[in-house]
């Protein structure tokens, strides 16, 4: 074994002949390291990722992988066999439509023997944690399944090295979860990984980070040494871990302690510093303290939300026991039911008759719930628990199979109101830019308003406003195709899409999903503009924080049921229950618990935010 | 929109037909129905229903099963058989109206075709009930391969129809969410043409687009999996003949040898 398993030399790249992407890379990686590599978009990680297993040669320097220099042709195949790679999208690197066969094409085409890649197959789904998928289909996995088949597929191949190139930014935390532990439980039995990533939890669990800016290493360290620079990362469009950023926090108020990038060791830190629950419960003073620090910040928080939480304000979309099925058969079997009974009906009656149901597989089951004017509704749950059905029935692009919607007092299933209703309710889904055709921004922004039959004059001050609302001037990009444009950009051009149609309400599908930290910050400060300037706004996300911090309400999704409801402290008081359902609480709630599991006189009866959580550990310090 | 969406129909199992040799199973499909398509009378097709009825048996697929797969067809069946019925002009007059006329000849061809075509579709249903598509393209693949040295590229054939299977439910899947996208923004709410053009654009670009960042990254996936082509490549599961297909090459022999039989010694009746 070589002791160096890459080494990168002096590397310069570029596409185009002009920019370097790469700009004069040093770094060598040590055999058994986990090395995660930071980067907002556009500072060449995945350039440098495709550079590990010979996939872009450099155009000056060199790269080798475990002594083999990438630029060896005849090496070119060990190389890739050496060092695998596992892509950003799933399902943009599953060639066949069978788990074992998937598994099987790297040793496959490496010629391996039949009866030893059947032994690799099966080693590498068992070391996925993936038994008994061999015949499955891949295009029935979730993503994170399919991300995990993508590793076996790689690991088949007994490489010594993984390369994880933003593999996990598709994917909900549940995937990734799973995904980590695989890498990490790989990286405990001997494996090198690179994980390219901008998530820094997955950072902080890393033995070295190192972090990228146009093609240069601008840090190289342990997560301690690296996730602690504040101002370093800020700078890279990057994120501070929010661990080191209250201990930062807590540094400036005046509490002594190192910054820490692990929550839990920030709990541990804190906790000799800070006033410990007593048996005999003599520190009422502290209690006290923290009581009516707590009353007081309830009367603060609750004040300005009572009118948007009381359902009677302004019900703006109303489902009124809700059901559907994607079973046609079954469908047209429960609506029958549901007409003979109508005389005697019951909401737990209803309950019943679909509940007994064991063959329709129900993907909302009896949801009531208001949207009122002027509220920013949060919805939470993990994939597959009915979120996408449930918007889309918000603009009637589906149907109740039992129940009703209402929106503006309008029922959906009433034909006549569809039109209005489809240009009152603007409906962004995942990934929008995927959905831009046309040659200009400017007639793809056009194209809801056109439809909707306004005039060109109309059409045009449209297009100019609801561009300007998402910070693009119509006179600078508007000829331009939308497929020239960044990420981002294009991002913010299918909104104005949506904006264009001039809806009241606004439904968002994870608008931030895929994006870097940076660019998160944007969109979610846009979308606070949004709504402070009047509209109404859904919000789907799997980000416990962003929830927390902009919703007014939030709803929680389980397996096509309500499963909780109302005010993020509502919410996010009931941690057991939040926990049950695979969702994870926002990251000052998290500390708080670790802080409180510490034996420390901190409640957890009230849901914290930064500021007020920063508060709350200096009023329970040792005098 | 996509539940209950299976392509090719295959219905899981590991009986005596799911497990021959897909090359051996679409070979004899092509011998089934030449003999089919030879068969001069009821009683020569009678003779292959039995074989036909025989290889269901050992598929054990339901009968149901069978029926559901072969029904959606049975459009073709009708048609082929009704044009028959008043094309042709043989034997003794049943009725006539105006031009149409009906003869007893026509009664038996339009009988004997629909009882033909029915027998074409319940041997091709057969083979894409017992084998998986990935099998069906090996065997393709594995078909054509002779034919490579005069310049067919049987394995890339092989490649994209395996890689277009692979996607075909993913374009599905992406080309509901566009549309539905795109029913948001108003498309669909009028009826002019204009609009219908544009309507559709809307909907086709985003399915082009996507397909080509698919493959953009499928090529790099596959160049880091060490693909190369077909040269030096293994299989985790190598197509092999076995005993089951040399027992079925010993039954369609037998077939071959009934029909030819049935053909020769019973005539068809002549009107």
């Amino acid at each position: 074994m070589t002791t160096i398993a890459i080494d990168i030399h002096d590397v310069h790249f570029t596409y185009d002949g002009e920019s370097f992407v790469l700009n004069g890379l040093n770094a060598s990686i040590k055999p058994g390291e986990f090395v995660c590599i930071l980067g907002g978009n556009g500072s060449g990680k995945s350039t440098l990722a495709k550079h590990l297993n010979a996939l872009l040669l450099p155009d000056k320097g060199t790269v080798s992988v475990c002594g083999n220099d990438t630029r060896d042709e005849s090496l070119m195949y060990l190389i890739r066999s050496t060092a695998g790679m596992v892509f950003q999208n799933p399902d943009d690197q599953i060639v066949t439509s069978v788990v074992e066969d998937d598994v099987a094409f790297g040793p496959e085409n490496l010629g391996i023997s039949t009866p030893d890649i059947a032994l690799r197959v099966k080693d590498a789904l068992a070391q996925v944690g993936l038994m008994g998928y061999e015949s499955h289909e891949t295009n029935a996995l979730s993503g994170g399944q399919k991300q995990r088949v993508a590793i076996a597929g790689v690991l088949a191949m007994h490489p010594e090295i993984l390369v994880l190139d933003e593999a996990s930014s598709m994917l909900d935390p549940r995937g990734r979860k799973g995904l980590m532990r695989v890498c990490r439980e790989l990286n405990e039995a001997g494996m090198t990984i690179i994980m390219i990533t901008h998530f820094m939890e997955e950072a902080s669990c890393a033995s070295r980070v190192i972090v990228m800016e146009k093609g240069h290493i601008m840090a190289d360290g342990t997560p301690e040494q690296v996730l602690s620079q504040n101002s370093l990362l800020d700078g890279l469009n990057l994120e501070v871990p929010f661990a080191a950023k209250l201990s930062k926090d807590l540094q400036d108020a005046g509490i002594d302690i190192p910054t820490c990038v692990s929550e839990e060791s920030l709990a541990r830190a804190l906790s000799p510093l800070l006033t410990h629950v007593d048996q005999n419960a003599s520190s009422e003073k502290t209690l006290a303290a923290a009581g009516s620090a707590q009353s007081e910040a309830n009367q603060n928080q609750a004040a300005p939300d009572l009118a948007q939480v009381l359902p009677q304000a302004d019900p703006l979309i109303l489902f009124d026991h809700v059901s559907y099925t994607y079973d046609s058969a079954a469908a047209k079997k429960a609506q029958k039911k549901h007409k003979k009974r109508k005389p005697a009906e019951t909401p737990t009656a209803e309950r019943a008759a679909w509940g007994r149901d064991p063959e329709a597989v129900w993907a909302l089951s009896d949801i009531s719930l208001s949207i009122n004017k002027g509220e920013f509704f949060g919805l939470a749950g993990h994939t597959g628990s009915g979120k996408s059905t449930l918007i889309q029935h918000m603009n009637g692009l589906m149907k109740p199979t039992c129940g009703n919607v209402l929106v503006k007092g309008m029922d959906l299933s009433d034909k006549k109101s569809l039109a209005a209703i489809r240009s009152s309710v603007g409906l962004v889904f995942q990934y929008p830019e995927n959905q831009l055709f046309a040659e200009t921004v400017e007639a793809d922004v056009a194209f809801g308003p056109r439809n909707l039959g306004l005039s060109e004059d109309e059409v045009r001050q449209r297009v100019a406003q609801s561009l300007a609302r998402v910070g693009l001037d119509v006179d600078e990009i508007g000829s331009r195709s939308p497929f020239e444009l960044s990420g981002g950009q294009q991002r913010r051009v299918a909104f104005a899409g949506v904006l264009a149609m001039e809806p009241d309400v606004l439904i968002l599908d994870e608008p931030v999903a895929g994006l870097d930290p940076a660019a998160r910050r944007d969109f979610l400060q846009l979308i606070a503009r949004l709504h402070q300037d009047g509209l109404t706004v859904v919000m789907v996300s799997h980000n416990m924080d962003d929830l927390a911090a902009y919703c007014s309400r939030i709803a929680v999704l389980n397996d096509g049921s309500l499963f909780l409801q109302g005010t993020p402290e509502e919410v996010f008081l009931k941690d057991e229950a939040i926990k049950s359902v695979g969702l994870g609480l926002p990251a000052p709630q998290r500390v708080a618990h670790l802080i409180n599991q510490q034996g420390c006189a901190l409640p957890v009866d009230r849901l914290y935010d930064e500021t007020s959580l920063v508060e709350a550990i200096v009023r329970i310090r040792h005098a | 929109m996509l539940n209950g969406f299976s392509f090719g129909s295959y219905y899981p199992g590991d009986s005596f037909v799911h497990k021959m040799d897909p090359r051996a199973k679409l070979t004899f499909g092509f011998i089934f129905i030449i003999t089919t398509l030879c068969a001069g009378h009821f009683v020569a097709l009678g003779g292959i229903a039995a074989f036909v009825v025989l290889f269901y048996i050992a598929s054990r697929i339901p009968f149901k099963q069978c029926l559901q797969s072969v029904a959606p067809l049975m459009a073709i069946v009708l048609v082929a058989s009704l044009l028959n019925l008043f094309m042709v002009d043989e034997g003794e007059t049943l009725f006539q109206l105006g031009i149409i006329k009906i003869t007893q000849g026509g009664v038996y061809q339009c009988l004997f075709i629909a009882a033909r075509v029915t027998l074409i579709m319940l041997t091709t249903s057969l083979i894409t009930l017992t084998t998986t598509t990935l099998n069906l393209s090996e065997a393709l693949e594995a078909m054509l391969m002779p034919f490579s040295r005069f310049g067919l590229p049987a394995h890339e054939l092989g490649m994209i129809m395996g890689i277009a299977l692979r996607f075909l439910p993913q374009f599905m899947e992406e080309f509901a969410c566009t549309y539905h996208a795109q029913m948001s923004r108003g498309a669909g709410l009028s009826s002019s043409p204009v609009k219908g053009l544009r309507m559709i654009t809307s909907m086709i670009i985003p399915l082009f687009t996507s397909a080509f960042r698919h493959a953009e990254t499928l090529s790099f996936a596959m160049d880091a999996r060490c693909y190369h082509g077909h040269v030096g490549r293994t299989r985790l599961h190598p197509l092999a003949f076995g005993w089951r297909d040399a027992t079925s090459i010993g039954v369609v022999a037998i077939l071959i040898a009934v029909v030819v039989c049935l053909n020769t010694f019973v005539t068809a009746p002549v009107f």
